[in-house]
């Protein structure tokens, strides 16, 4: 068992790995293609359920990391392979392998160049996500923070659509700028902790003892820069308004699988960095930024949902969907409360499988009309019912129809930022109020712009002779849908084993932010039993 | 035992003597059999062998080598040995490297193969030089062969104007580096580094001294291709024969670092209390930090808009010496405790850049087919799944040029950006802020390789050039050498960073 628990994390970043490997191997030998996608499939099938191995240790649930495993990399700047995992990386990492066999599984007739190349890179792509979500040493984690970048980017570049090119360098450059100032950050946190305590160290544990203890402390302008660095890495990742540039242009052009994984697992990297990493090691400049985070994500909040409202293509409009949902785990991040917390990493895992399934689901009307602008559609629902039942499923799910998952994240964000403390009250108005009834806005902008692109979508007459002949979804695609459409459910009815998981972890994060001498802000009272 | 220093120490430049000795040879050899091909590429690949051979068991010698030799004109010490080991790699990877194409071109493989071997002896004198004579020697010994190289293509009129331009612009380099050495001389009455180390701080004339520095600057900026002493690279390197321009800008550049690094990191330290050596100090590290600032931003704005590979590959060199140049100051500014460390992390820089480069420019040397024709970014176009093992490697070098992680590049760029951040100077920490954001910009044209690669079309036929054997053992080395440098390169940074143990008469 001590085995296994050492090195299950290792594992599950290696096995992709060797998968890709096989398919090259495959491809060298048998150069066969029809079938590679069920060994893919396999893979990634086999590596979700070796994942979910990871739930059966209750000990995940309580503080500190489990699964760890620590070993030397590079002596010369005492840099270790650290792994191991909490709360808030668990549903995570689960996120990941779980909608990865369903990418996989909306490719199958989608990729027909180059079968192989894709298949790789998806997998290398599973590989350095996973990585990045238990990677305790924050050299390991900036490792496989840009390596994620490059599957990626060739998924955009080869498979994405005709503004391809464009798309994927913006995507790249944008995102290694805010790295690489990152990378300056932890090099330089390496030789503040040598100043203070006579060893570097990369090792995320060590540095948080050291921090939390007093034995580093940063001068006010260090410690505002290298939050910024860090910060600054995650919030072009998240996207935050206004980073958020490329996230549209990424989305439209990437292939389906990819804006799948893009929305579902890439942009968590950037609110799971945000809090475990900023809030952690600069608790104080975390404070101290709040209200800026906190303007930037309601603007992101309305910004992105006006602008989802006017987009003419689905695709784009499920993009700056995403830019308004992140802008809601921002907030609830910032508000410093259990409640905001736990909803901002719900709303993670909620967004994670609405998204991507909406993603999913606009990929199949592309497969069979090869356009998503609205307004060549129209009267789908008479054409395609079960489409378009679930469609409607899901995008309520995104809005935040109660007893779907949108909702309960949704809520507890917004519960959090009203009991929140973080911004002042001056000229005797609680501006935390305010933030958070301009982010419900965002909720009402949402059910807006969802729902007027399925009544244009989806109702009234079909006016178009050739959506006539449009069939309905395939067994195969109604399949992936269902452990979707299943989440939703099951995650706004019964949230509770996933809140109860994070919890230990979400209030240490929590308290280490809060309770930090000097401090000012209350504790909020913890949230009842859901 | 005590041994005595002698004066003259033949076994610690037996490497050296080697490859002087293997280059004398093939050029005897071929001139008595003119028309022979494959025995020079032998012979010059058995005799880096030897010398490397012996080169791992003086390093791994725990008793029995001493520091200094020839009267402390030559040490051994770790500065030494990893360079040599890079220059012995980059060398026998050119050959290899040049085996199809001296085949391909009828380049006199006699002569090239010699004077590859004399451009090794000469950087090898660089590193292991603790005298500047010596250095200004292995100086001049492989800048003249590499003048020759350049123009080898001797029908071509843009080899030719490599070699010409190269010529003219190197022996004003070397002009203004010997100048420079005799202002230190003038300054220090000595020409023996460790010697002007402890003389600088109480120097005849200090303003001789700063002169002189300023003038070694220039010289050695012109060897490595800093901005504003860079003009002359990229019409070298575009001109110059595919395989000599990945040696240029990984050999005889890593060499000329090697020399810098001995004279100003170890020959003027900062001497506490002492007035001359502190200005000293002060003005090379602030001048070399500005050079550096400039160079990676000259080098990669440039590169941006170049449509010719191998131009791009040039800018990209001279971006690649400015953030050598990084780690550079950062040995400048290290205690003793950690110059070694932050020397090394120099070295392991210039080994990665070397193997990546010279990687690219092999696949650029298949590619380009006989007179380097197809070197233009078109030519590229779309060959990604059409030879998907050369494109897939050349993608990877770029990967490591750019410094992503899992590679080479990315531990060569966190070693040299760590002196310069450990110095805690804001100078050096803005000039690491620099090299950040040119690395951000440098992703524009690396991936520039991978967008036309693969993700364009292509218009017109291509034909799967054929790998020789040779070739693919580049290939096959390189790609290794990325990502063992990448992922397992610890033990080499160790041992570029362990200090040799000396035995017997040192000179201090």
């Amino acid at each position: 068992m001590d085995f296994i628990s050492e090195n299950l994390l290792t594992l599950l970043i290696i096995l992709p790995v060797f998968g890709a490997l096989g398919l090259v191997a495959h491809q060298m030998f048998w150069k066969n293609e029809s079938h590679l996608k069920w060994v893919t499939l396999a893979i990634t099938v086999v590596i979700f359920l070796i994942s979910l191995l990871l739930l059966g240790d209750q000990t995940v649930s309580v503080s500190g990391f489990s699964f760890e495993k620590n070993v030397p990399w590079i002596d010369a700047i005492n840099s270790n392979y650290h792994v191991g995992i909490d709360g808030l990386s668990l549903w995570l990492v689960i996120l990941t392998t779980f909608i990865m066999p369903i990418a996989v599984l909306s490719t199958w007739h989608a990729v027909e160049k180059r079968p192989t190349a894709f298949y790789v890179f998806l997998l290398l792509l599973q590989s350095a996500m996973i990585g990045v979500f238990v990677s305790l040493d924050l050299l390991v984690f900036y490792l496989f923070f840009e390596a994620s970048l490059i599957p990626m980017f060739f998924l955009i570049g080869i498979w994405g659509g005709a503004n391809r090119i464009y798309a994927a360098v913006k995507f790249f450059i944008f995102t290694a700028i805010g790295s690489l100032l990152m990378l300056v950050a932890i090099i330089s946190l390496y030789y503040l902790h040598a100043a203070a305590t006579g060893v570097g160290t990369f090792d995320y544990v060590t540095l948080l003892e050291t921090l939390s203890s007093g034995g580093l402390v940063f001068t006010p302008l260090a410690g505002t820069l290298l939050f910024l660095a860090f910060a600054l890495a995650f919030a072009i990742k998240v996207p935050l308004f206004p980073f958020h540039t490329w996230l549209p242009d990424a989305h439209t052009e990437a292939p389906t699988a990819g804006s799948v994984i893009l929305a579902a697992v890439l942009l968590k990297m950037g609110t799971y960095g945000l809090m475990r990493f900023c809030f952690t090691l600069f608790p104080d400049q975390s404070r101290e930024f709040a209200p800026i985070f906190i303007v930037l994500a309601i603007i992101g909040i309305i910004y992105g949902a006006l602008v989802a409202m006017v987009q003419p293509d689905v695709k784009r409009l499920v993009a700056y969907s995403s830019v308004a949902h992140m802008g809601f785990v921002i907030l609830g991040m910032f508000s410093f409360t259990e409640w905001g917390m736990q909803g901002a990493l719900f709303t993670m895992l909620a967004h994670g499988v609405s998204t991507g399934a909406l993603f999913l689901l606009v990929g199949f009307i592309y497969e069979r009309r090869h356009t998503r602008e609205i307004s060549e559609f129209g009267g789908l629902a008479n054409v395609m019912p079960v489409y378009a039942t679930i469609f409607v499923i899901t995008a309520m799910s995104s809005v935040g129809l109660p007893f779907l998952n949108g909702f309960v994240g949704e809520f507890l964000i917004m519960l959090g930022m009203w009991k929140s403390t973080v911004l002042p009250l001056s000229f005797g108005v609680n501006w935390n109020y305010v933030a958070t009834m301009a982010a419900g806005t965002g909720v009402v902008f949402a059910a807006v712009y969802l729902l007027w692109m399925i009544q244009r979508v989806f109702f009234g007459k079909v006016n178009k002779e050739k959506n006539r002949g449009l069939k309905d979804l395939t067994s195969r695609e109604i399949g992936l849908m269902i452990p979707l459409l299943f989440l939703m459910v099951y995650m706004g009815v019964y949230p509770k084993p996933f809140l109860d998981r994070s919890k230990a972890a979400v209030v240490a994060i929590q308290e280490r932010v809060v309770k930090q001498a000097g401090g000012e802000i209350e504790t909020a009272a913890a949230p009842d039993e859901k | 035992m005590d041994l005595i220093n002698p004066n003259v120490n033949i076994p610690i430049i037996l490497p050296e003597m080697i490859i002087a000795v293997t280059g004398i040879v093939i050029m005897m050899y071929d001139s008595f059999f003119p028309k022979q091909r494959n025995v020079s590429t032998v012979l010059s690949l058995v005799g880096i062998v030897a010398a490397a051979v012996l080169l791992g068991m003086m390093w791994n010698a725990t008793s029995g080598v001493p520091a200094t030799a020839w009267g402390g004109m030559v040490v051994h010490d770790s500065l030494r040995m990893s360079f040599t080991f890079v220059f012995l790699l980059v060398s026998a990877l050119t050959i290899l490297v040049s085996a199809i194409w001296v085949e391909r071109e009828s380049v006199p493989a006699g002569e090239y193969h010699a004077l590859l071997m004399f451009a090794t002896f000469g950087m090898m004198l660089m590193s292991a030089g603790n005298d500047l004579v010596i250095i200004f020697l292995g100086l001049e010994t492989l800048s003249i062969a590499t003048y020759v190289m350049a123009g080898l293509r001797r029908s071509d009129l843009k080899s030719n104007e490599s070699a010409m331009k190269y010529f003219i612009l190197g022996s004003l380099a070397s002009a203004f580096l010997l100048y420079g050495m005799a202002l230190i001389y003038g300054a220090t009455g000595t020409t023996n580094i460790t010697l002007i180390a402890e003389n600088i701080s109480s120097p005849y004339f200090p303003g001789l001294l700063l002169i002189g520095g300023a003038m070694l600057i220039v010289g050695f900026g012109f060897k490595i291709a800093a901005a504003p002493f860079h003009v002359w690279t990229p019409d070298v390197y575009e001109g110059a024969p595919s395989p000599v321009t990945g040696f240029l800008a990984a050999g005889p550049k890593a060499a000329a670092f090697a020399s810098f690094l001995r004279i100003f990191v170890i020959g003027f330290p900062l001497v506490a209390g002492a007035q001359a050596s502190g200005y000293l100090h002060n003005s090379w590290i602030s001048a070399v930090a500005v050079i550096a600032i400039i160079t990676m931003t000259v080098g990669n704005v440039a590169a941006i808009m170049q449509n010719n590979v191998k131009r791009m590959l040039a800018y990209s060199s001279i971006a690649h010496a400015g953030y050598a140049l990084v780690g550079f100051v950062g040995a400048g500014m290290a205690s003793n405790a950690t110059r070694d460390s932050a020397v090394a992390s120099v070295a392991f820089y210039l080994l990665t850049y070397a193997v990546a480069n010279l990687g690219a420019f092999a696949i650029i040397t298949l590619l380009g087919q006989k007179n380097d024709r197809r070197t233009e970014f078109e030519d590229f176009n779309g060959i990604g799944f059409k030879s998907p093992a050369l494109s897939f490697t050349l993608s990877l070098f770029m990967l490591s040029l750019l410094g992503l992680p899992l590679t080479g590049g990315f531990i060569g760029k966190v070693l040299v950006f760590r002196p310069a951040l450990e110095a805690g100077n804001t100078l050096l920490t803005v000039t690491v802020i620099a090299a950040v954001i040119n690395t951000a910009i440098s992703a524009y044209y690396y991936l520039r390789f991978v967008v036309v690669m693969f993700f364009k079309d292509r218009t017109t036929e291509w034909v799967e050039p054929k790998m020789a054997p040779a070739f693919a053992t580049v290939l096959i080395i390189t790609v290794i050498g990325v990502f063992y440098l990448g992922i397992f390169g610890n033990s080499l940074i160790e041992k570029f960073s362990t200090p040799i143990a000396p035995v017997g008469a040192q000179l201090r």
